[in-house]
């Protein structure tokens, strides 16, 4: 009984403490709304350059300042997570103020690195926001690039220690000749 | 009198079919790694950029360790079997000796660099990085392998023993190489990445990373590599010079 008592006293404090955390977050959508204006799925093959453009709208009635946008990129297939060093050389934007009503634009310059497919997001954070504003989802379908030619690389991995081999024996030979 | 001195050493190296297995050796590890690269199942997943990259830090690291194993035994070898003290009684200044020592392992990296070729060019097929790859790997690989050489050559005169020379450049080596295998991911502390931007191997490989990953392939989008391996060259030809100096001292025998 004593730990049924317990245990009732946990879900309610959790209730309790939780229930106001949820209510504060939904109440505090930021003024930021992000528009991608490129297409919703974008295609390559690995090592070749899209364009993701997006423009930022202060929706409010008052100037939005420090405002921060990056990207946020997930392989699907793994559901984790990728890394945009060799993927964007510009990973965050910032962005001093923007007016009431104001829009500027964004663009991201995407190189695909790793066949695969993956989905994309635009987050802006502003100061004295709580919420940071995300865009919709842009999928990248990337084609692996494949240039392999293992009929070539079989003459070359077995011909250059052949040669190689060949020209030490005639260069030995040669040396033993003059020696005799 | 340097071209005495590299031609002598250069036979010493290249005379017999015994010296020249290594090369064989060289040909066979880049046959390997590039027949594997290119036709294992698994590591053909990788993009072919991520593959050559992977194949350019084969190259660079052979370079090192055989010229690195080179540069150790060429001066202290010289005082270990004796033949030093002969040699400076010639009229041999020892700025032509080092000279002369130092264009022998260079001309080892020079041939592991030829013999690389082929398969660069196989690996690179269809990518049109072929030319960017070995034009880079020629001067970043010719860089740093003489920095090395230069410091190894400082070790030996301080030195004067080939087990003690190769121990120690061997484990700078290593040193300079661990960090530089790290990922990106992992070097994103302050102290490391203050150690890759000086560490003259980090500088190669980001260097191979951004032209034949980024496809950054001109010199003027690689800039930022380039200076610290001239700096270290640099800094390791003061050593040399400063090892020198207290060889000219000291003398060829030692007074301990």
């Amino acid at each position: 009984m004593k730990y049924f008592f317990g245990l009732v006293s946990i879900i309610l404090c959790y209730e309790l403490w939780g229930a106001p955390a949820v209510l504060a977050q939904t109440a505090a959508a930021g003024p930021l709304l992000i528009n991608i204006s490129s297409s919703k799925t974008l295609s390559g093959t690995a090592g070749d350059y899209v364009t993701v453009l997006a423009g930022i709208t202060n929706s409010s009635a008052g100037p939005v300042s420090n405002i921060t946008t990056y990207l946020s990129l997930a392989d699907e297939s793994t559901k984790l997570p990728v890394d945009l060093e060799d993927w964007s050389a510009e990973k965050g934007l910032f962005i001093g103020n923007i007016d009431a009503r104001q829009t500027l634009p964004l663009n991201w310059k995407i190189h695909f690195v790793t066949p695969g497919d993956y989905a994309l997001i635009v987050v802006a954070e502003a100061a004295g926001q709580e919420l940071p504003q995300t865009s919709a989802i842009t999928h990248f379908h990337v084609n692996s690039k494949r240039n392999l030619n293992p009929g070539q690389v079989l003459p070359v991995a077995l011909g250059m220690p052949i040669v190689i081999l060949f020209a030490m024996t005639l260069l030995t030979y040669r040396r033993n000749s003059k020696l005799v | 009198m340097y071209k005495l001195i590299w031609l002598k050493e250069l036979k010493g190296e290249l005379y017999t079919w015994k010296s020249t297995a290594w090369l064989l050796a060289a040909s066979l590890l880049f046959s390997f790694t590039s027949y594997l690269l290119l036709t294992n199942k698994e590591l053909t997943l990788l993009d072919q950029t991520e593959l050559l990259w992977l194949l350019g830090k084969v190259i660079v690291g052979v370079g090192l360790l055989v010229v690195t194993i080179d540069a150790s035994s060429i001066i202290s070898s010289e005082f270990e079997q004796e033949t030093a003290e002969s040699l400076f009684l010639t009229p041999l200044a020892l700025k032509d000796f080092l000279l002369g020592k130092l264009l022998a392992p260079l001309t080892l990296w020079i041939l592991i660099y030829l013999i690389s070729v082929p398969y660069i060019i196989v690996a690179s097929a269809g990518s049109r990085l072929a030319l960017p790859f070995m034009g880079h790997v020629f001067l970043l690989g010719t860089l740093c392998v003489l920095g090395f050489i230069l410091m190894t050559f400082a070790i030996a005169l301080l030195y004067r023993s080939s087990k003690n020379t190769l121990t120690t450049a061997f484990v700078i080596l290593l040193a300079a190489a661990v960090p530089a295998l790290f990922a990106a991911t992992l070097k994103s502390g302050s102290v490391l990445t203050t150690v890759s931007k000086i560490n003259p191997l980090d500088n190669v490989f980001s260097a191979l990373d951004n032209v034949l990953v980024d496809y950054q392939i001109s010199l003027g989008q690689n800039w930022q590599f380039y200076p610290p391996l001239i700096i270290f060259g640099l800094v390791m030809l003061g050593l040399l010079s400063a090892a020198a100096r207290r060889f000219r001292q000291q003398g060829i025998i030692r007074n301990e």
